[in-house]
């Protein structure tokens, strides 16, 4: 068989599965490493004397140019040369969208493998331009796949059940992770926007993967924008549904949700500690610190892990913590006096020094109260001429959980 | 015709520009010289050119007939390196790459059309024209000064569209361009260090910041068109900035310091620790968390330790944990003139201070504590402030407020600030 023959048997092959909606057996030849395409360009490189049918020019038809674009591709992954690679995965892309737009449910698995392919593709491209200085296919992938997304969450069809729209979310995660990569949130942020405005159905009408995931990324992006009520809500159920066995993914919700939960007071368990190793490095001193009063230590611990948590984008959200390890400080000394509700400023002065606060004043000290008593984390009121806090005779240090604010 | 397609927009409406004989025959002899590949870019040239000639009213004065074609004009031989000469341009500027053999003795068993011939009369008809070119510049209102070639380090990025400006005047009013620059218009560096000493002197003498603020903008940009990027360039920007900081411009200064992040990651001399304490500072103001982080990230160890870094980093945690005392002791010891900078939102602190210490402080606290407290220079000028958030103050020999009371008060000023912040940050 000659290879244009075997060509267009593949591309038969294609059309077929196209109008037959088999989408489980598109998504299945599709990548770029795919049974099926092995064996094609084997059987073209044994039997056929190599593939230069491939390097003719396009005829016109819409499956043609996605089966040959896409054996391109798979070519240049094979030689290493992944620039090319990318741009015929590219093209690949293009022409698939262009039925993909009249295509329905059953094509979205197709669609997601292409993704992939992808977006493996173009970082491998830019990590060999990254030499020369160049690079940005990355960033052509996310333009790319964003069209994909538009085409689900667009979708007109009228029966539900055949919607594009189901794949919404898939796409979407896709696009968090490379627009994360790049650092682009505030693109996140417009396809959450987007997502909003949109008529989908109810996020969870949707299979428990992709909302685990969409959430993730959502409270992940509440918590750099300092809404972590939102966070903490998000970051809670995607922990919670999380799929038993996904422990990366579990670490990386911690990374964000434990110090979220610290600054109410919830500090992590030692069985969690235990259990995600990175989590207690990043967390663990602080957290008992914190819980400890160590106002000191909490400081020097800050600093000494100031590189690690500004890197994973949690220092600000650490930082918040201090205020828990400053109560707690103004709780032992409360207790050491005695308990007695008439505390001298002077006194819980002496005992912040004593405690290695070296340079604390009396002033200093009503301003630390002030502050701690606006949050509710202390209850009770500055006598600034007798130079006394008089604290509450009931509950002068409320349970911390009695302040976390719903969300 | 060629030339009928090239409709120059005349600088004044709706007069159809008159061309000279001479000028047509260039005209037609550039596109009889150009490929049709290059043909558009040609066009482009022919605009340029004419337009520059016809706003400096050169249109029939300037030799057509003997001019070089333009550089898009790629097919005939020997005139392939013909130079676009803009007026002002130095005869030294953009070097050449021929490899013709060097300019001397004619030899005579060439044939009168060779190459070489071509050439070396290219080249005298270039000076000629040039010389002329001058000439005619020199009666624009400043005199001209010959130009001499900025040395190797002062401009980045040199390009035949670099000019090299031939104004003598110091000072000049800034004029937002919307076309290219006039040479003669632009000042060249030795003039625009006379600029910048006078200015130094003006400031000093009368504080007029209108005028300086002015003078600085078009100095910049007599900089930025010349491309000179070097140590004067970061003392410019360095020297606006603070002046502009100190009459409180937040507008110009932040320019002036995103400027200078560039310059000094090219690595050019200045003062970069005190300017990025300032953008540390700068940020706190605008309350922009990602700025913050994104300069924590960035911030190498060196650069933490030196003391208006620190100072700048100490500041921002005072505000991150509450700490409102330390936040205004670090006020009073600020290094350089950060003050100025923590002046824009020591009010918005001391509002938040306030309401923290109303809900806080019972029954009364002094205007004196409340002064001393916020870092106000005396009690009267606490008064002020109070008085103007609304807030009762007990008339009697020591001034006092009922805390109670005045908690609405405090809460409604900081409202005001709280509008600004989009993010709704819980303080």
């Amino acid at each position: 068989m000659s290879s244009s023959e075997r060509l267009s048997r593949a591309q038969q092959k294609f059309k077929i599965l196209a109008s037959t909606k088999n989408g489980d057996e598109l998504a299945a030849v599709l990548p770029l490493n795919s049974e099926y395409t092995n064996l094609v360009l084997g059987d073209m490189l044994k039997e056929d004397g190599g593939w230069d049918a491939l390097r003719e020019p396009l005829s016109r038809g819409l499956w043609n140019e996605v089966t040959v674009e896409h054996f391109r591709a798979a070519i240049a992954c094979r030689r290493g040369d992944f620039v090319e690679a990318c741009a015929r995965q590219l093209a690949t892309y293009h022409a698939f969208l262009r039925a993909f737009r009249h295509m329905e449910r059953w094509s979205i698995n197709g669609l997601l493998v292409l993704c992939r392919d992808l977006c493996s593709v173009a970082q491998r491209a830019d990590a060999l331009l990254a030499g020369d200085g160049q690079g940005g296919k990355v960033e052509e992938a996310t333009r790319a796949i964003n069209q994909g997304f538009s085409l689900c969450m667009t979708d007109r069809e009228p029966d539900l059940a055949k919607s594009r729209k189901w794949g919404t979310y898939r796409v979407a995660n896709i696009l968090f992770r490379l627009y994360r990569r790049l650092g682009a949130h505030n693109l996140c942020d417009s396809m959450i926007r987007a997502i909003k405005a949109s008529e989908l159905p109810e996020l969870d009408a949707f299979p428990m993967s992709d909302q685990v995931t969409f959430r993730f990324y959502r409270g992940m992006l509440a918590f750099r924008s300092e809404s972590y009520a939102q966070a903490k809500d998000d970051l809670l159920f995607a922990l919670a549904h999380c799929h038993r066995d996904a422990y990366a993914n579990k670490i990386r919700i911690l990374t964000y949700l434990t110090p979220v939960l610290m600054a109410e007071g919830a500090m992590p368990q030692s069985r969690l500690m235990r259990r995600y190793p990175p989590v207690k490095a990043l967390y663990g001193e602080l957290a008992k610190a914190a819980r400890a009063g160590n106002l000191r230590r909490f400081d020097e611990l800050l600093a000494e892990k100031e590189q690690q948590l500004v890197a994973a984008g949690a220092f600000l959200a650490a930082e918040r913590v201090r205020r828990i390890a400053t109560r707690e400080l103004l709780r032992k000394l409360y207790l050491i006096g005695g308990s007695a509700s008439r505390v001298p400023f002077q006194t819980l002065r002496d005992g912040f020094v004593a405690a290695g606060l070296a340079d604390t004043t009396v002033p200093e000290i009503e301003a630390i109260l002030a502050d701690t008593i606006y949050g509710g984390y202390v209850k009770g009121y500055l006598a600034h001429d007798h130079g006394v806090a008089v604290l509450s005779k009931q509950e002068p240090f409320p349970p911390l959980r009695s302040l976390v604010q719903g969300s | 015709m060629p030339a009928a397609a090239l409709a120059v927009a005349p600088a004044t409406a709706g007069t159809e520009p008159e061309w000279p004989d001479s000028l047509k025959g260039f005209v037609q002899r550039s596109f009889a010289a150009c490929s049709d590949k290059a043909r558009h870019r040609l066009e482009k040239q022919l605009r340029q050119i004419i337009a520059s000639a016809s706003s400096n009213g050169k249109i029939n004065s300037l030799d057509w007939d003997n001019r070089p074609l333009p550089k898009a004009c790629d097919l005939a031989p020997g005139l392939t390196k013909a130079w676009d000469l803009a007026p002002g341009l130095p005869a030294g500027a953009p070097p050449t790459k021929r490899n013709s053999t060097s300019a001397g003795i004619p030899d005579d068993t060439d044939a009168f059309d060779s190459e070489e011939r071509k050439e070396r009369r290219l080249r005298r008809f270039q000076r000629e024209a040039e010389e002329e070119a001058a000439r005619k510049a020199a009666d624009s209102r400043s005199q001209v000064v010959v130009p001499p070639t900025p040395g190797a380090g002062d401009v980045f990025n040199w390009d035949a569209d670099t000019i090299v400006g031939t104004c003598a005047k110091l000072e000049k009013s800034y004029l937002r361009l919307t076309s290219a620059p006039d040479p003669s218009l632009v000042r060249p560096l030795p003039v625009l260090r006379q600029t910048l000493d006078l200015l130094k002197r003006r400031w000093v003498e009368e504080r007029n910041y209108t005028y300086v603020c002015d003078q600085f903008k078009s100095l910049r940009q007599d900089l930025t068109v010349q491309r000179i990027t070097n140590s004067f360039t970061v003392d410019v920007y360095e020297m606006h900035a603070r002046i502009a900081l100190e009459t409180g411009d937040f507008g110009e200064f932040n320019q002036c310091q995103s400027q200078l992040k560039h310059l000094y990651a090219l690595g050019l001399p200045g003062h970069a620790m005190e300017f990025l304490a300032y953008r540390l500072l700068y940020f706190l103001y605008t309350r922009n968390k990602g700025d913050v982080n994104a300069a924590l990230a960035a911030m190498s160890r060196d650069e933490k330790q030196d003391p208006a870094v620190a100072h700048a980093l100490q500041v921002r945690s005072a505000m991150a944990t509450g700490n409102y005392h330390r936040l205004f002791a670090l006020y009073l010891v600020t290094p350089n003139m950060g003050g100025y900078l923590i002046d824009k939102f020591a009010d918005r602190e001391r509002c938040l201070a306030l309401r923290k210490m109303c809900k806080a402080f019972r029954p009364r606290l002094s205007v004196a504590a409340i002064s001393a407290a916020l870092a106000f220079d005396d009690p009267p000028a606490c008064a002020k402030f109070l008085a103007g958030l609304g807030i009762a103050v007990s008339d009697d020999a020591q001034p006092s407020v009922d805390m109670k009371l005045a908690y609405p008060q405090a809460i409604a000023a900081m409202q005001k600030y709280d509008k600004v912040d989009i993010k709704g940050q819980m303080y």
